[in-house]
This record gives C-alpha cells, sequence and structure tokens, in this order.
C-alpha cells in the first residue's frame, strides 16, 4: 500500500483529465439524448449538430463544482503577495529609515517654508546689488551670483544676505547669533561649525532670538547653543537641503560686510 | 496547480465528509498565506538593516569625513589654480582636485546608496580607533586651520607655492592614516577598493610634492 500510494497519487493526478473527459464524454450522449426530446419537440433532431445547444445545461454543473477551488487557490495567492506588500509597506513607513524632510519637520519650532512659502523657496535668480527679504535672516530667494565660502567658515563679523542666500542654495546651513550672545555659546557654537563645509557662521544684529539657524527654505530660533535643535537642524540640512547637489562651498567670497560682493577678482599669474 | 485543486474537489464531491476537507485547506491556505507574510517581512527587514553599513558604522563615518577632508584639499587645490605660475604645481594641484572632488561624489553616493544622511550624530573621526585624539584644535588630521586658509589666500609667487606644497603635505599625511584606519576596520568592498587607491595616489602625489620642493629650492 505504501509503495503503491505515490504511484497511486500520480495515476490520480493524470486520470483527471482522462476522468473529465469521461465524465463530459459521458454526460454528453445522456445530455445529447436527454436534450433531443426537448429539442425534438421543435424539430425532431435529425440534425447531428444540433447537439451544441444541449450540452449547455448540465455541463456548468460539473464545471462549477470542479474548478472552484481554482480562483480560490489563486485569488489566496494574490491575497499573499498583496498582504506581503502591504505588510511591509506599514514596516517601511513605521520602522525603516525616515527621510531628511521627514526629520526637519519634526524638529518643533521649525519654520518650514517650502510648505508655507512654496513660490519663495522656487525664487533663486542671480540679481546685483542688494535685494531686500521677507525673513530675517533670510532663508531662500534672489541672490548674488558670488556665494560665500561656507568650508566650515566662522566669520567674527556681518556677512551680505545676498551671498548667504547662494550659499544656502549650494546646501550650506548657515548659523547665525545675536552680537549679545555669551562668548561660551559662541564657541560652542563655532565648534559645531569650524571644520565641517557646508556650514557657515556669523553674527547678525538685530535678530528676534539670540540664534537662528538657516537652510534653503528652513529656519529654527532658538535661545541657546546647547538646545539639542541646533545639531538636529544641521544634521537634517545641511547638505541634503542643497537644490544643487555636487556644487561645493569653496572658492567663494571670504571678506566679511553687509555689501554683496560681486565676482572676486582674480589674481593675474600669468 | 488547478488539476489538483478539481481531483480534491471531485474527491470531496464523492468522499460524503466535504466542510472538514474544505476547512482543512482554508487552514493550510490561511497559514501558507501567514508564512509568506512572515517570510517577506523578515526578508524586507534583514536587506534593510544588514546589507549595508549602518548609521554608526567605521564605513559610515568614514564616508562623511573623508568627504570633508577632501573637499578641503579640492579649496586648496583651486587655489592654486588660480594662483600659481609652477607648472609642475599647476599639474599636481589640477589633478589632485580633480579625483578628491570625484572621490567626494562616490563617498556621497555610498551614503545615499546605505539610506544614511551625509551628516552623523557623532563627532567627527569618532568612527576611528583612538580618533578623537588625533583631533587637532578640533580639526582632523592634516587639515589646515582657518589662520593657515587666510595666509594661503593672500600669498603670492614663491612664498604660495611654498605654502601650498606644505599644507598639502601635511594633508596628504593626515588623509593617509585616516586611510589605515578605514582600511584597519572594514570589509566592506567599495570602501576597500577607494580607501586602497587613495593611500595609493597621495603617496604618489607625496612623492610629487618632495620633487617640486627639491625643484623650487625649498
Amino acid at each position: 500500500m505504501s509503495i503503491s500510494t505515490p504511484a497511486g497519487d500520480s495515476s490520480r493526478q493524470t486520470a483527471p483529465p482522462a476522468a473529465k473527459k469521461a465524465t463530459a464524454g459521458a454526460g454528453r450522449p445522456p445530455a445529447a439524448r436527454g436534450a433531443r426530446p426537448s429539442g425534438g419537440g421543435g424539430g425532431k433532431g435529425n440534425r447531428p449538430g444540433g447537439g451544441g445547444k444541449p450540452r449547455k445545461p448540465i455541463t456548468p454543473v460539473k464545471v462549477s463544482q470542479g474548478r472552484s477551488w481554482g480562483p480560490i487557490a489563486l485569488f489566496t495567492a494574490v491575497g499573499v503577495i498583496a498582504a506581503a506588500i502591504i505588510g511591509y509597506g506599514i514596516y517601511a513607513v513605521s520602522v525603516g529609515p525616515k527621510d531628511w524632510k521627514e526629520k526637519a519637520e519634526g524638529i518643533s519650532g521649525i519654520s518650514d517654508f517650502r510648505k508655507s512659502d512654496p513660490k519663495l523657496v522656487d525664487t533663486r535668480s542671480h540679481k546685483s546689488g542688494s535685494i531686500q527679504y521677507a525673513q530675517t535672516p533670510p532663508v531662500a530667494g534672489d541672490h548674488n551670483v558670488s556665494w560665500q565660502n561656507c568650508m566650515g567658515d566662522v566669520y567674527d563679523a556681518q556677512i551680505a544676505n545676498e551671498n548667504a542666500v547662494h550659499s544656502l542654495e549650494h546646501g550650506a546651513v548657515w548659523v547665525t547669533y545675536r552680537p549679545d550672545l555669551p562668548k561660551d555659546q559662541v564657541d560652542a557654537l563655532a565648534s559645531k561649525v569650524r571644520g565641517q563645509e557646508f556650514t557657515m557662521m556669523s553674527p547678525f544684529p538685530g535678530l528676534d532670538k539670540p540664534i537662528s539657524l538657516q537652510a534653503w527654505g528652513y529656519q529654527l530660533k532658538v535661545d541657546n547653543a546647547s538646545d539639542e535643535r541646533v545639531d538636529e537642524f544641521i544634521r537634517a540640512l545641511r547638505l541634503n537641503a542643497t537644490l544643487e547637489p555636487g556644487v561645493g562651498c569653496s572658492g567663494g567670497v571670504t571678506a566679511t560686510g553687509t555689501t554683496p560682493r560681486e565676482l572676486q577678482q582674480q589674481p593675474q599669474g600669468q | 496547480m488547478s488539476t489538483t485543486y478539481d481531483d480534491a474537489a471531485v474527491a470531496v464531491s464523492s468522499v460524503s465528509a466535504p466542510p472538514r476537507r474544505r476547512a482543512l485547506l482554508v487552514t493550510s491556505a490561511v497559514v501558507a498565506a501567514v508564512l509568506v507574510v512572515i517570510a517577506a517581512f523578515g526578508a524586507g527587514w534583514f536587506a534593510q538593516s544588514r546589507n549595508h553599513p549602518g548609521e554608526d558604522s567605521v564605513e559610515a563615518g568614514f564616508a562623511r569625513d573623508m568627504s570633508s577632508h577632501h573637499a578641503q584639499a579640492v579649496e586648496m587645490s583651486m587655489l592654486a589654480l588660480d594662483k600659481s605660475t609652477q607648472p609642475d604645481l599647476r599639474l599636481l594641484a589640477g589633478e589632485s582636485a580633480q579625483a578628491q572632488q570625484a572621490q567626494i561624489g562616490m563617498m556621497q553616493t555610498w551614503l545615499r546608496d546605505w539610506h544614511l544622511g551625509p551628516t552623523g550624530h557623532r563627532p567627527q573621526m569618532s568612527w576611528m580607533t583612538d580618533g578623537a585624539s588625533l583631533m587637532q584644535n578640533g580639526l582632523m588630521p592634516g587639515m589646515a586651520s582657518a589662520a593657515d586658509m587666510t595666509k594661503l589666500r593672500n600669498a603670492t609667487g614663491h612664498d604660495f607655492d611654498l605654502l601650498f606644497l606644505r599644507l598639502m603635505q601635511q594633508h596628504h599625511l593626515g588623509g593617509i592614516h585616516m586611510v589605515e584606519g578605514v582600511l584597519a576596520e572594514t570589509h566592506e568592498t567599495d570602501v576597500v577598493w577607494l580607501a586602497q587607491s587613495m593611500a595609493n595616489n597621495q603617496r604618489a602625489e607625496l612623492e610629487f610634492i618632495q620633487q617640486i620642493l627639491t625643484k623650487i629650492g625649498a
């Protein structure tokens, strides 16, 4: 028995088509016969091809019984795949890595001008001379053709907004502080900037808070250099906020002063 | 597949216990579905967490810090291309700027591929054994200070050439130190490949720098 079972199984698998045909074939004659009397009421059933119509009433019974598990298996398979996709989707959203925009939005007190003022964030032409900005310090908009050097430069005097905004476009985070910020806090901020390209720092008189951080389209104002949101802001937005990936921070204006600087004069070497 | 189910259906109709058979089939289908969901979920999680270096890995720390380190070499080399009249030095500067900027792109691409940001939450050099002790005045090994950079921008002629070569020498030596640090700890194929080529390039450039220094009478 145990030896014949596999053979029995395999023969069973090959058997059904034959059995099907057999039952279908067996079904036909009776169906045809059975149909003839009913059809015979009209035309006596003298046509052999006329059996096509009578077949239908009976075959659906067998077919529907036989096929019903096929679709169920198919739907189950599709359901499993869908469930897997949904399951993974839930994982990706809940547990998976967040992108930098989500991280930025998660910082409490951040101003997201990419959401609140998309027009401002799309305004980025090169203009010479001084430019009026709606935000203090500015976070986006038209700017000077030259950018402020943002190779972790710590400027000890004010820099031009028009050059600084261009650095933001390159992906820099600009740290500004009110000149009355205690020296130890200025040093603490400088240590986060120095040697870290795509950051720069400068004093900014008249700030409504002691410290203000800018990236293209984002701003965060805090009271203290030890506020952990300072690091969160830099981590989320440094380089990520760039509108021009691959463009660097060197080769920019290194001078201070609030008058925007055009292209720097190059020494005539040769 | 469908034929087996057909058989089952035929068997079911003839064996006279259809509810039990159906219950068995439904149960096994549900069990199979659950197993597939778990397998897919597990595979996704595994792929996400194990295949790439993580947030605090040596590789991620190296990619971030070496990008910053390279960026300063590019800045100095671009100054040299602007200011120096020494053909050898200009050749070195051009080669160095191109190679290092391209390598920054490779390292930033790794971070993107690993689903990591360009900025980590740990201090510079903390990925390397004794890395914190290598920091000098808050700068990574070999990095020129802000004062050095100002001096370099203001220097001209022979003074510029000398200062550039000395700063670049220091920069390369520090860079090779960092490269050795990552090579000691990583088995990530691309990282090993790029780090080794950095060490080779920068050692060759150090020889070249020495030749130019001798030539210009340093």
